[in-house]
């Protein structure tokens, strides 16, 4: 009986002190993630802007039906889908090559991943500035296609050419990130098993197809969902860059929700995009899950 | 030892030594008595010391600018002290907005011209009609910040575009470098003249490729020529008229004469000397004096259609002074506010910030700008400029207009087609509301 006393006691004790370590992460998450959460979710079901003076009305699914039926909404979703199938698959390839490259020992190779990793942790403003000094007409990238005989575009000034000039350099910044990860599923691959494909033959390549990039699986499942999260919330680039422009070439999702909600004040449906592209990721996510997840008893 | 162990099961940092209970409670209580002590540190800091009440007052200026002014309000007012918070152009919209969201607002507020159509339509500005009736003889701006008879700020510096014209340029194309053009033909065959000179040098830069901005441009031409953007009480579309057609057609002609950029990159190109003639704002002259102070340029009204016709038009903008219904301060907002514009202080941020003009009339007659022509000839501007009308939903017609102009620069469609349907979708707007 005693010992029952004590040991709920001490399970009391115990738990007291897990919520006193855990409290500011959890009552940071309450103010910062759930609160604006649940407001905002609460708000796209209303016509709620924040400068109009004597509260929201309760609009039902107005907004989510307004969305689905306003082509700027679909021009902007075709404009983020277009940036994240063609970012995506290019990010991923070069950030799993350097990776790869920089593995190995060789002689200045952490010179060459803090290199590649550096872009990564620049401001995103900083590079979209020095981007956009780059793809000015009479800008470096111009002169060395000029010096090379031939005629640049006008990058960002092009329907055309700017939303790939932007996804362009969002693959440059973001691999050196990716990379890092890779590296990190790479260390985790025992070495005994390279030995014993080495003993039995293989060739690098065979070593790369049936060891490194079947263990690589749960990094890079880690990799295209998180990266396919971060891509559908491109924002910082184009409002930098083009603010949207040219002909809306470059209105992504989240700057569409932006414009709607900070410059038009309509918060209510602002948010409604905001939960249609929820949606959307986690079906992404869902997809990519099921289609790349490791096969066998650590996937279950 | 094998007790305190088996005691400490779940809690391995204690079993290991790590910690022991006491040392932790310690920890905690230490935490928690020195987050009590913080707080009471805090209360006792924002409770009133004495009978000095404050001013929150945002703002976009420089803090360096603006100080000096606030620090001779508090001298000169020994009864309030003033809380500064400088915005910034890139965050301040989406501040303000929250601050508003949730009723807590600045005592006094700087807002852009711009922002001011949504915000008198919202109700949440505090009614000044009473306080500002002396200021008006001595203050341009007015209706940027009224709505009838009704007042709801006070202009404070105001904005404009003029012609930025290369005469280094001018002279190499054989052009009267001190005969900026005056009409819109004149603008053309200076242009013309600029682009054949060929190598980097093009004639006039036709803004593109962004928001916000295209609006300023070519509206001046179009309210030059008699074109107008909604009717008188704010009911009807006025867009669909041959004066903002022909508006239209002669602004696209300018891009055969000259170079499609986005306006930071016009003005750096004319910083470089490379273009010869654009609609740019008084930023520019700062931008000149810091990175290309021996480039020979001047200033000059905006071209109008003919000498028979039309006039010098262009944008009017500006800063105005507000205060919110939720103020707490609104007897000292209404005073700092009055104080920043009289005439000696507006002047001194216009001086210091150089890229805006005060708003008080006879500003051109002192000797500061007498000084300096150029920066004179912004204030000349002002007085044929054109505020936006004071429609609610003045973000989306101003939007729409930004997008069937840029489609017509893209040759997405003629000028009388882009000017027709949004002529239908500025009616659409307006209908909605």
């Amino acid at each position: 009986m005693s010992a029952t006393i004590h040991r709920s006691g001490a399970a009391h004790g115990s738990r007291a002190t897990a919520w006193a370590f855990l409290s500011p992460w959890v009552i940071a998450f309450g103010l910062f993630g759930l609160f604006p959460f649940a407001f905002s979710l609460a708000a796209s079901f209303t016509d709620y802007s924040p400068i109009r003076a004597g509260g929201a009305s309760f609009v039902g699914l107005a907004n989510y039906a307004r969305a689905l039926s306003d082509p700027a909404f679909w021009s902007a979703l075709g404009n983020t889908a277009f940036f994240v199938v063609g970012t995506i698959p290019f990010t991923t390839t070069l950030a799993l090559a350097l990776a790869l490259a920089v593995q190995p020992a060789f002689r200045g190779r952490t010179l060459f991943r803090v290199g590649f990793f550096v872009p990564s942790v620049v401001s995103v403003v900083v590079l979209s500035l020095v981007f956009k000094g780059l793809y000015a007409s009479n800008g470096a990238l111009d002169g060395v296609l000029r010096a090379l005989g031939l005629t640049p575009p006008a990058w960002l000034l092009d329907p055309r050419t700017a939303l790939p000039a932007i996804m362009a350099m969002d693959v440059w910044s973001a691999s050196g990130y990716y990379m890092i990860i890779f590296l990190a599923g790479l260390e985790a691959i025992p070495r005994e098993l390279y030995d014993a494909a080495r003993l039995e033959g293989a060739s690098r390549r065979a070593q790369l197809a049936h060891i490194t990039l079947p263990l690589l699986r749960p990094t890079l499942l880690f990799v295209l969902v998180v990266n396919t999260v971060r891509s559908l919330q491109i924002f910082a680039e184009v409002f930098v860059m083009t603010r949207g422009g040219p002909l809306h070439s470059t209105t992504t999702v989240v700057y569409y929700l932006y414009e709607e909600a900070f410059y038009r004040f309509n918060l209510g449906y602002a948010s409604a995009v905001a939960y249609l592209l929820f949606l959307i990721t986690l079906a992404l996510a869902w997809v990519q899950m099921k289609t790349v997840r490791p096969a066998g008893p650590e996937a279950r | 030892m094998t007790r305190a162990r088996r005691r400490n099961g779940a809690r391995p940092w204690l079993a290991a030594g790590i910690l022991d209970a006491r040392l932790l409670a310690g920890l905690l209580a230490g935490l928690l008595a020195g987050l009590l002590a913080v707080l009471l540190v805090g209360v006792l800091a924002c409770a009133p010391a004495s009978k000095t009440r404050t001013i929150v007052f945002w703002q976009f200026w420089a803090a360096d600018v603006v100080t000096p002014l606030l620090a001779e309000f508090e001298r000169e007012h020994p009864g309030w002290k003033v809380q500064m918070e400088q915005l910034t152009w890139q965050s301040g919209r989406e501040k303000i907005t929250a601050a508003v969201a949730s009723g807590k607002v600045p005592d006094l507020c700087e807002l852009g011209s711009t922002w001011m159509p949504r915000m008198l339509a919202s109700g949440q500005l505090t009614d000044w009609s009473g306080g500002v009736g002396d200021l008006r003889p001595q203050l341009r701006g007015w209706e940027l910040c009224s709505t009838g008879d009704r007042v709801f700020g006070i202009p404070w510096v105001m904005g404009t575009r003029a012609l930025f014209y290369n005469k280094a340029l001018f002279a190499r194309a054989g052009l009267d470098s001190t005969r900026p053009p005056e009409t819109w033909e004149e603008l053309h065959q200076a242009a013309a003249a600029i682009q054949q000179l060929g190598g980097d040098a093009r004639g006039f830069g036709v803004q593109a490729g962004e928001r916000y901005v295209l609006f300023k441009k070519f509206m001046p031409f179009a309210w030059g020529n008699g074109g107008r953007i909604l009717s008188d009480d704010l009911a009807t579309s006025a867009f669909d008229s041959p004066q903002n057609v022909d508006a239209l057609v002669y602004y696209l002609s300018l891009r055969k004469v000259g170079m499609l950029e986005r306006q930071d990159m016009l003005d750096r190109a004319f910083r470089e000397g490379r273009l010869g003639l654009q609609i740019s704002g008084a930023w520019l002259f700062r931008s000149i004096a810091k990175e290309a102070p021996g480039l020979r340029y001047g200033v000059a009204l905006v071209p109008r259609p003919d000498r028979e016709r039309g006039f010098h038009a262009s944008f009017a903008g500006g800063e105005v002074l507000v205060s919110f219904a939720a103020a707490k301060e609104k007897e000292g907002a209404l005073a700092l506010a009055r104080f920043l514009a009289r005439p000696e202080n507006a002047q001194a941020l216009a001086a210091a910030a150089q890229s805006v003009q005060p708003a008080t009339i006879g500003a051109d007659t002192s000797a500061y700008y007498r000084e300096r022509p150029n920066e004179r000839l912004m204030i000349e501007q002002f007085e044929t400029a054109v505020p936006t009308p004071n429609h609610p939903a003045w973000d989306d017609l101003e939007a729409v207009i930004e997008d069937e102009v840029e489609q017509a620069l893209y040759d997405r469609k003629s000028a009388a087609q882009a000017v027709a349907d949004a002529h239908r979708r500025i009616a659409e707007r307006i209908a909605k509301r």
